[in-house]
């Protein structure tokens, strides 16, 4: 059922352009990179920090707002696309339970960030290869710099998703995002406990691992609760 | 004209627009306290000191997105439940539908920047500061904001009256939104971005001879340049908008 239910999911979000949106999300990442490189180049040499490990913690210092930023879009896409044309009332009265919609949207989400995330490790390297950096390609550092966000970006989805798919107005949950991508770009000075935080994968620890695990389990609950307060409610 | 500005009032006064006008003093508070600004100079005004280290998030970023977010707002009433027909069944011009909702929007964005003059003095009173408030330069930097919002509010009310999902004008917010944080640093492109231009009219620098931050000529060139093209480009938009 769940897996019926993804995809009409995909099929809703036909001609929306969120796979563009999907693929903006990463290349302008690197495409902000590419600007800082482009003007900047000498002076990266002049400082010794022409390589490679410089190189892909410069390109992750933005992938926190893409993110966030990405995860409101998509949350509220997907979420407006019943509230929108009042259709909530006719997706449930299908044959489905209230959960598996809720779940189906979720997969469908995690679905569409994995993707971002493969184009943000494809075009990385790709725009790495291009600076020709001495030494080896250090892809496993590529794969956890563009994933490791994500994972610990999981609370925020939860969330996200949470709030527009109960909120009759659209407005509310993107001004929360807009709070968060704030509090995202002062990660540094944030204490660690806030999960806007996290997609930096900086912490009093030096180990992002610790972000990564956060991000699975508070995720994980953030969702648990959205999905029985969303069975809970009164369809519109 | 007054009364359409009337209606529009009346369907905004009960909605949540309140809160997403407090989220900017909000902002404006978090940046305040976590930021210290013992790494300032020591000569400097403290409330200067405070007020540039909370631009450079909220006028880099918090400014230009939530005048998408406003935008979207004020159009949500008229996409629900065929609202456009009701209202320009009115014995209204759609010229003056647009122009109402426009000042409507600058209006909400003058509202936010005076709450965050108001966080900025919380701060200062929470923190105790004992030097001058420096009120000329403080109103510089948030009406000087307010008017680098200009073209990005005509540009979000068009984005926001063609599309019925928030989301997808939010997405064209974002999208020209989120360089301007590489851009600023440019020196050749950062002056001529419409997206910098809050960022660099908040900006708080030591020439207060012109009456805003940024050369008078400048200001025509690049705000009322981009002003000039996104309105008009709304306004003929809404003429020849489909209801």
């Amino acid at each position: 059922m769940i897996s019926k239910l993804v995809q009409t999911e995909f099929m809703k979000l036909r001609r929306k352009g969120i796979w563009f949106l999907t693929f903006l999300g990463p290349f302008g990442v690197v495409a902000l990179q590419m600007v800082n490189y482009g003007l900047r180049k000498d002076w990266f040499i002049s400082q010794g920090t022409y390589e490679w490990f410089y190189y892909v913690r410069n390109v992750s210092a933005f992938t926190p707002f893409a993110l966030i930023l990405g995860i409101v879009i998509l949350t509220s896409f997907m979420a407006s696309i019943e509230s929108e044309t009042k259709a909530w009332k006719q997706v449930m009265a299908l044959p489905v339970t209230k959960w598996s919609v809720y779940i189906a949207k979720y997969t469908t989400l995690v679905a569409l960030l994995m993707i971002a995330c493969l184009l943000l490790v494809i075009f990385t390297l790709c725009f790495g290869l291009y600076l020709g950096f001495d030494g080896n390609v250090p892809y496993l550092d590529i794969i956890k710099y563009s994933y490791y966000p994500f994972i610990a970006a999981l609370p925020v989805l939860g969330l996200q998703l949470w709030l527009a798919t109960v909120s009759q107005n659209q407005g509310l949950p993107i001004t929360l995002g807009v709070l968060g991508v704030i509090l995202s770009y002062m990660a540094y000075f944030l204490p660690d406990w806030m999960i806007w935080k996290w997609p930096s994968l900086d912490n009093a620890w030096d180990e992002p691992l610790v972000n990564v695990g956060l991000g699975l389990a508070v995720g994980l609950g953030i969702y648990l609760i959205g999905m029985i307060d969303f069975i809970r409610r009164d369809v519109k | 004209m007054v009364s359409l500005l009337r209606s529009e009032w009346y369907k905004l006064r009960k909605s949540k627009i309140v809160y997403i006008l407090l989220v900017g003093p909000v902002v404006g508070l978090i940046i305040g306290i976590f930021t210290n600004i013992d790494m300032l100079p020591l000569e400097m005004n403290q409330w200067v000191g405070t007020l540039m280290m909370m631009n450079l998030t909220y006028a880099l970023l918090f400014l230009p997105l939530i005048t998408g977010v406003l935008a979207g707002m004020i159009c949500k009433y008229e996409h629900d439940a065929g609202g456009w027909k009701q209202l320009l069944a009115l014995p209204v011009t759609r010229g003056k539908v647009f122009v109402a909702k426009y000042f409507l929007l600058m209006l909400l964005i003058l509202a936010i920047q005076v709450f965050y003059l108001v966080s900025l003095l919380g701060i200062g009173f929470a923190k105790g500061f004992t030097d001058t408030f420096p009120i000329e330069v403080v109103w510089k930097s948030i009406l000087g904001g307010w008017v680098a919002t200009l073209p990005l509010a005509s540009l979000q009310l068009w984005m926001s009256m063609m599309f019925k999902s928030f989301a997808a004008s939010f997405s064209v917010n974002v999208i020209f939104t989120l360089p301007t944080i590489v851009i600023v640093n440019s020196e050749r492109f950062g002056p001529y971005y419409p997206w910098a231009q809050p960022f660099s009219m908040m900006y708080l620098s030591g020439d207060t001879n012109d009456i805003f931050f940024v050369p008078w000529d400048h200001l025509l060139t690049v705000v009322g340049g981009s002003f000039i093209a996104f309105f008009v480009a709304g306004f003929i938009y809404f003429q020849r908008k489909a209801v």
